[in-house]
């Protein structure tokens, strides 16, 4: 009976609230480009806004339809390169945010073509708030701002 | 007082001396993306068409340019750039017509006349894509002072590359550039400029 009722003291704490350095996560605004014709790379971009009282970073993301990989675009001197990201720090109180020309989710090894209309369903995770799962609607080459 | 007045001269002295040592001590400038040297800047070239028929610079001629030089597999910055001029060109409301868009591949590895060609369709306006021989794409490179070099990431390849639109008039010759952290507002400036 204690040993039952233990298990289940432990079950409820770790359903329970994490106290007070809790994180709180969201991410919205996800869209996806759709790909080229024929091509195997795309890319996808959201909101993450961290309103906890403790910092939390982005360490991988996974896609519904291949690779993912958070990548960082930085320019120097005129020049575009593009770096894989291990880790994307999201400080408490801040929002950061993914965007064209900046950091980025590199969807890879694309089988089926990305169409607007469509969906593409990112699973990230976070240091300390583990998983969040988001569903990015595919947007035309200009993200829809045409 | 003769004493006061050399102390002085000793110190103006010194500062100088101090500040050429700054001067020559700072950290070198980045090396710009864009070297322009005289008026040899841009073309005339020849490269290839999706249609994989050899493309002279010679068919540009007449009207106005904006060439940007990219990679297919560039999921990011690549498409941005090029659907922003697209919009611009919208905006500017004197159709397609008003100038061209160049789209030249620095990976002509993996990007041969198919990929550029239907790479190109991709932003709901004509865009002309062109990719060449690996000699080629260099020359071109050459020509239009793009820096580009392919940096292996995981079991592929990135490629750094000068990310800034150079706009040549209806004559070839280069005008301005529009860089890809510039403002809407001073971007269609150059562009109405281009093609006044």
């Amino acid at each position: 009976m204690k040993r039952i009722i233990a298990a289940l003291a432990l079950f409820l704490a770790a359903c329970g609230p994490k106290g007070s350095g809790a994180t709180e996560i969201r991410v919205a605004d996800a869209w996806a480009r759709a790909t080229a014709p024929d091509k195997k790379a795309t890319a996808a971009y959201f909101t993450i806004a961290n309103s906890g009282g403790a910092h939390d970073a982005l360490v991988a993301v996974a896609s519904s339809i291949g690779p993912a990989e958070v990548h960082s675009t930085s320019m120097d001197g005129g020049i575009m390169r593009m770096r894989k990201l291990d880790r994307l720090a999201v400080p408490k109180g801040a929002t950061v945010k993914l965007e064209p020309g900046g950091t980025h989710v590199m969807l890879t090894g694309l089988v089926e073509p990305v169409k607007v209309g469509g969906n593409v369903d990112l699973t990230l995770r976070f240091e300390k708030s583990g998983e969040r799962k988001v569903a990015a609607a595919v947007r035309d080459s200009s993200g829809g701002q045409m | 007082m003769r004493r006061i007045r050399l102390l002085i001269w000793i110190l103006v002295a010194l500062a100088l001396v101090g500040m050429g040592l700054l001067l020559l001590n700072r950290r070198p400038m980045p090396e710009p993306a864009i070297t322009i040297t005289g008026t040899s800047f841009g073309g005339p070239f020849t490269l290839v068409g999706a249609d994989g028929q050899q493309f002279a610079s010679t068919r540009l001629a007449g009207k106005p340019y904006a060439i940007f030089f990219g990679f297919t597999h560039c999921p990011d910055v690549c498409p941005t750039t090029l659907a922003r001029l697209a919009r611009l060109r919208k905006e500017l409301g004197r159709g397609d017509d008003a100038f061209n868009i160049v789209f030249v591949s620095v990976d002509p590895e993996q990007d041969g006349p198919k990929e550029v060609g239907s790479y190109s369709t991709a932003f709901g306006s004509p865009v002309i894509g062109l990719t060449g021989s690996p000699a080629q794409i260099d020359r071109v490179k050459k020509q239009y002072g793009i820096f580009s070099e392919k940096v292996p990431q995981g079991d592929s390849y990135t490629v750094d590359h000068s990310a800034a639109v150079l706009l040549f008039d209806r004559d070839g010759a280069f005008q301005s550039t529009i860089s890809a952290d510039e403002q809407d507002a001073p971007a269609m400036d150059k562009l109405r400029q281009l093609t006044a």
